[in-house]
């Protein structure tokens, strides 16, 4: 007996295991090995002599270790094949629920301002003739009252009430505007996000109600180039792109100088699109400088502060940043819409 | 509004910009060129005129005004110079002005030959959407579109007598109009009339009576400034909108009358080859002043942001043909007297501005101090809530402000508030709550999903007697929750959002929900809403399968309640000790009159205590139902022995068993 022959079992005991696949199988050559080849080893060891006894000794203890734990190792492997899942199964998701991509989008034009210094506003969608014409410098018996498809109120008498009792679903979020700066001291910085209202005929680009953002900024020294550089931020910001922005001229009764804000379309990048109508740019909101008149109306000295305002339409900005090709599908109530946000 | 290039171009010498050249630097300094069509021999720029410039830009003579200042080419008016026959026209008519004109201009002109008109003439008018008809007539409308003056040529040999009227008409005088349709008039139509009837709709269109024809020899050429509430007003009752009412409507300078009549006169005579009678009426009391605007160039440089020199006001400014004094950084300026729409200095400021082009402001960063941003504690309840229901599994819809009368009819009609003339009658009413949109919502998802979940916030809108209400709500609707587990969530809603407990009390006043099974939320002894199942007839209303559980709470109650910051409480070092406790109670006992029981004796080293099992049927006497607790002790400064909490359990359980019917099960 020499340490030889137990390198020769080793070699053998590997081999035998090696070709075996079932796991339990193997355990049972480790469990023969241990009890027969290794039991027979042992017994001859004892009848060695001296120095050759414990140098066979040795080899034999550790080919009895490395056996065992082979034979563990096997155990743990049959254990976890009995447990074994299927990975591609499918998961179980959670009830997560969903925001209106219109939340979304509105929460996200709110968190770009507040870091300028804007605080968020609010008024009523059920509003009154005098804040939503009269007090934003919209002159009676003119057609620019007609501008917009107002849907008013039925009541009795209408003639015989005041602007104030007089009352409309809001054409604008401009009212609140007024109903702000009347009750506060400049200087001033808000943005009014808010549901708005239009009696049109609905179709894939118009609603009867919508959503727009309002913004206002009131201040001794507030001036154009101050506007380019908020809406600037703020575009850049909103369409995640280093986009440029273009003022044109244009006439709102509460704005003067007024102008319209296009924007470079990062969709195509300028080269024309569906989107941008192949002009490179989309038309994305009226601004001007506040009317001294509709900062009379709100009782601030139009020869001390000046102001800008702006209003853009959400409903149009979540529809190009979704590709989302019909504007009803916001108030469908649709979960095949709504559960995608 | 649809301009030709061919009559701009007529106003310069230099040739123009090409039309898309022309447009574009239209957009960036006027207004937008919305579309360009090129024709065989002219361009049509048609040109979004905005309200502010219809009262002198509803004319070519005002774009290429325009176009003068914008590209520096030189602008040259047209000609007016006439030359007038022997006879004065005050020898044979007069002009009786009664109402609602400022001025009333009148020419005459004899020997005309009516015919076609040139071709250039009638390309122009086609060009502008206008059918050419005579050379008198056509030159009319040509003048019109050169000034933006209406002018009107009658037939002076088919005026009866020798003075014209403007008066508003008579009840029940009719006119048959140029277009052979019948009008009958009521006493706010302004008309002009011979001594005998009416000959015209004033500032909307020419009658039948004195028409031009191929025999007219002498014509009376008009060219009125009428009232423009008038015109506006007269124009929808009639249902009659004309070129002419159009402009009239925007109000125009009445400096235009005579340019136009005279214009007109020196045409006709040119091309129709007529005698023009010396002189003219001209009715105008009060001729239109000139005021004279002052500001600062400081002024003028806050609004823009940028550091213009004086010499470049003055210029933009003289380029749009104001008059402008200035001294000492003052300017003293006059606008041209055919705009109406320049009042005030920010008026000035938006015309330097513009022609300066707001390409040219370089962006600035607001120096304004500092404000801290904030949000009005409205919206930042509004977020909480909604995050929180999504959390719940519930997605958000926006519904429609509006429900038709079907839906109307849910509710007390005469508390809601009925729209005036809406676009279809499914916006008749304002919605005065959420539910019936969301319930909808349930109706139409059905078909294709089973377990539906939907909130929403928004305005709902009321009448009190004659005052109007809006307020704002939260609701919800689900189809996979039960009663239980949607009071659970507003449970849990309401806690996180108030550190409050809500609390439930039967109600049976909501029409909309199943009765018995329908509670009223309250929030800190106030009602904030109700909870229940959906009825079975609001359910075969709008044909809904599934049971729907749904609640309704007013939002603007629970903002009072918002706790933006959450109070903490120590957790307990000491260990706590378990007991349960059974306890049998007649069926209709509420729940809460055991709870509070069982509260009330534990005291304060009772720290908590859960219904762990209910159980009501077999086994246990009829008319019975079984409760189950699991009741945790715990003190704030020791360990409680197992004797002291035996001593609570037995206090507890004495309490229970003394009620009349109630049993504590051993």
């Amino acid at each position: 007996m020499t340490s030889g022959k137990i390198s020769k079992i080793k070699e053998r005991f590997l081999k035998e295991v090696e070709e075996e696949k079932d796991a339990g199988k193997k355990r049972k050559i480790c469990k023969k090995y241990i009890e027969e080849d290794l039991a027979s080893v042992f017994s001859l060891v004892k009848n060695l002599s001296g120095e050759k006894r414990g140098e066979v000794g040795r080899a034999a203890n550790e080919l009895r270790e490395f056996i065992t734990k082979k034979m563990e190792g096997e155990k743990r492997e049959e254990v976890a094949e009995k447990a074994r899942i299927d990975v591609t199964f499918p998961g179980t998701e959670p009830d997560l629920g969903s925001l209106h991509p219109l939340t979304v989008l509105q929460k996200r034009c709110e968190e770009i301002f507040q870091k300028m210094g804007f605080v968020v506003a609010g008024g009523p969608e059920l509003e009154n003739e005098w804040y939503n014409f009269d007090a934003l410098n919209f002159k009676k018996d003119h057609p620019v009252r007609e501008m917009q498809d107002t849907l008013f109120a039925k009541q009795k008498d209408r003639g015989s009430l005041s602007e104030k009792e007089k009352l409309l679903m809001r054409t604008h979020t401009s009212p609140v505007q007024v109903r702000y700066m009347e009750n506060r001291k400049p200087p001033f910085r808000i943005i009014v996000p808010g549901r708005v209202f239009r009696n049109e005929t609905t179709d894939n680009s118009h609603e009867i109600n919508f959503y727009q953002l309002e913004g206002l900024m009131v201040g001794e020294d507030v001036s154009i180039a101050n506007f380019r550089a908020v809406i600037g931020y703020f575009l850049q910001q909103l369409f995640r792109a280093k986009v440029k922005l273009r003022l044109r001229p244009s006439f709102f009764p509460f704005t003067e100088p007024s102008f319209e804000v296009d924007v470079s379309c990062s969709i195509c990048d300028q080269k024309g699109c569906s989107v941008c109508k192949q002009t490179g740019w989309i038309e994305i909101m009226g601004a001007g400088m506040v009317h001294p008149n509709v900062l009379r109306s709100a009782k601030v000295d139009p020869d001390k502060f000046t102001g800008f305002a702006f209003g853009c339409g959400l409903d149009r900005i979540a529809m190009i940043e979704h590709k989302i090709e019909n504007v009803r599908l916001f108030y469908s109530g649709d979960l095949r819409f709504l559960k995608q946000f | 509004m649809k301009f030709s290039y061919n009559l701009l171009q007529s106003f310069f010498k230099e040739k123009l910009p090409s039309a898309n050249e022309l447009a574009e630097a239209l957009m960036m300094h006027f207004f937008e060129v919305e579309e360009i069509e090129k024709l065989e021999k002219d361009t049509i720029l048609d040109i979004d005129i905005l309200s502010s410039r219809a009262g002198d830009c509803f004319s070519h003579n005002g774009v290429a005004r325009e176009i003068a200042a914008i590209t520096g080419k030189k602008y040259q008016p047209f000609d007016t110079k006439i030359r007038e026959s022997k006879q004065e026209i005050t020898e044979r008519i007069e002009a009786d002005v009664r109402s609602a004109c400022s001025r009333y201009t009148l020419r005459a002109v004899d020997n005309v030959k009516v015919k076609e008109s040139p071709l250039y003439i009638q390309q122009r008018l086609k060009t502008c959407g206008i059918k050419p008809i005579n050379n008198i007539v056509d030159i009319t409308n040509y003048v019109m579109l050169e000034t933006g003056q209406p002018l009107h040529a009658f037939d002076a040999d088919k005026i009866e007598g020798g003075k014209i009227f403007v008066r508003y008409a008579k009840k029940r005088e009719k006119i048959v109009t140029l277009d052979e349709k019948r009008y009958e008039l009521k006493d706010n139509i302004l008309i002009i009339a011979d001594e005998l009837s009416p000959i015209g709709i004033a500032g909307i269109k020419g009658g039948i009576v004195p028409e031009i024809d191929a025999n007219t020899k002498s014509i009376y050429l008009e060219a009125g400034n009428f009232d423009p509430i008038t015109i506006r007003k007269g124009s929808q009752d009639l249902k009659l909108r004309t070129d002419a009412s159009l402009r009239f409507e925007h109000g125009i300078s009445p400096e235009l009358t005579q340019i136009a009549v005279d214009r007109a006169a020196k045409l006709i005579s040119e091309i129709a080859k007529g005698n023009v009678v010396k002189g003219m009426i001209d009715y105008y009391p009060e001729k239109a002043k000139e005021t004279e605007i002052s500001f600062k160039i400081d002024e003028l440089r806050k609004v823009l942001g940028v550091d213009i020199s004086l010499k470049e006001v003055e210029k933009i400014l003289r380029s749009l043909e104001f008059k402008v004094k200035r001294s000492n950084g003052s300017f003293f300026v006059i606008p041209p007297v055919l705009r109406t729409d320049i009042f005030i200095k920010e008026d000035v400021f938006e015309e330097v501005g513009r022609i300066y082009g707001y390409e040219n402001i370089e962006k600035s960063v607001p120096e304004e101090s500092v404000i801290p941003a904030e949000k009005e504690e409205y919206f930042e309840v509004k977020d909480f809530c909604k995050n929180l229901w999504q959390s719940f599994g519930f997605n958000e819809s926006y519904n429609y402000s509006f429900i038709n009368e079907d839906g109307a009819n849910c509710y007390d009609i005469k508390k809601l508030i009925e729209m005036e003339k809406p676009v279809s009658l499914e916006f008749k009413y304002l919605r005065p709550s959420l539910l019936l949109g969301l319930l909808k919502n349930v109706a139409e998802n059905e078909k294709n999903y089973q377990d539906i979940r939907i909130f929403e916030l928004g305005s709902v809108f009321f009448k009190e007697g004659i005052e109007s209400t809006e307020l704002k709500k939260l609701s919800a609707v689900s189809t996979v929750d039960d009663f239980y587990q949607m009071k659970g969530k507003i449970d849990m809603f309401l806690r996180k959002l108030s550190g409050k407990s809500a609390s439930y009390k039967e109600t049976e006043k909501n029409s909309v929900l199943n009765t018995r099974r329908a509670a009223e939320v309250l929030l800190n002894n106030e009602e904030i809403g109700f909870l229940g199942e959906a009825s079975q007839e609001m359910k075969k209303k709008l044909k809904i399968k599934r049971e729907v559980v749904l609640f309704e709470i007013d939002f603007e109650k629970i903002v009072g309640a918002y706790e933006s910051v959450k109070k903490y409480e120590q957790i307990l070092k000491f260990p706590s000790s378990v007991r349960d406790i059974s306890v049998l109670v007649p069926k209709n006992e509420p729940y809460l009159n055991v709870l509070e029981k069982i509260s009330k004796e534990g005291g304060a080293m009772l720290r908590k205590v859960d219904l762990f099992d209910f159980y009501e049927g077999k086994e246990i006497p009829k008319n019975m139902k079984n409760f189950a607790f699991r009741l945790i002790f715990q003190a704030k400064d020791k360990t409680l022995s197992s004797k002291e909490v035996n001593v609570l359990q037995e206090k507890i359980i004495k309490a229970l068993d003394k009620v009349p019917e109630w049993k504590v099960r051993k």
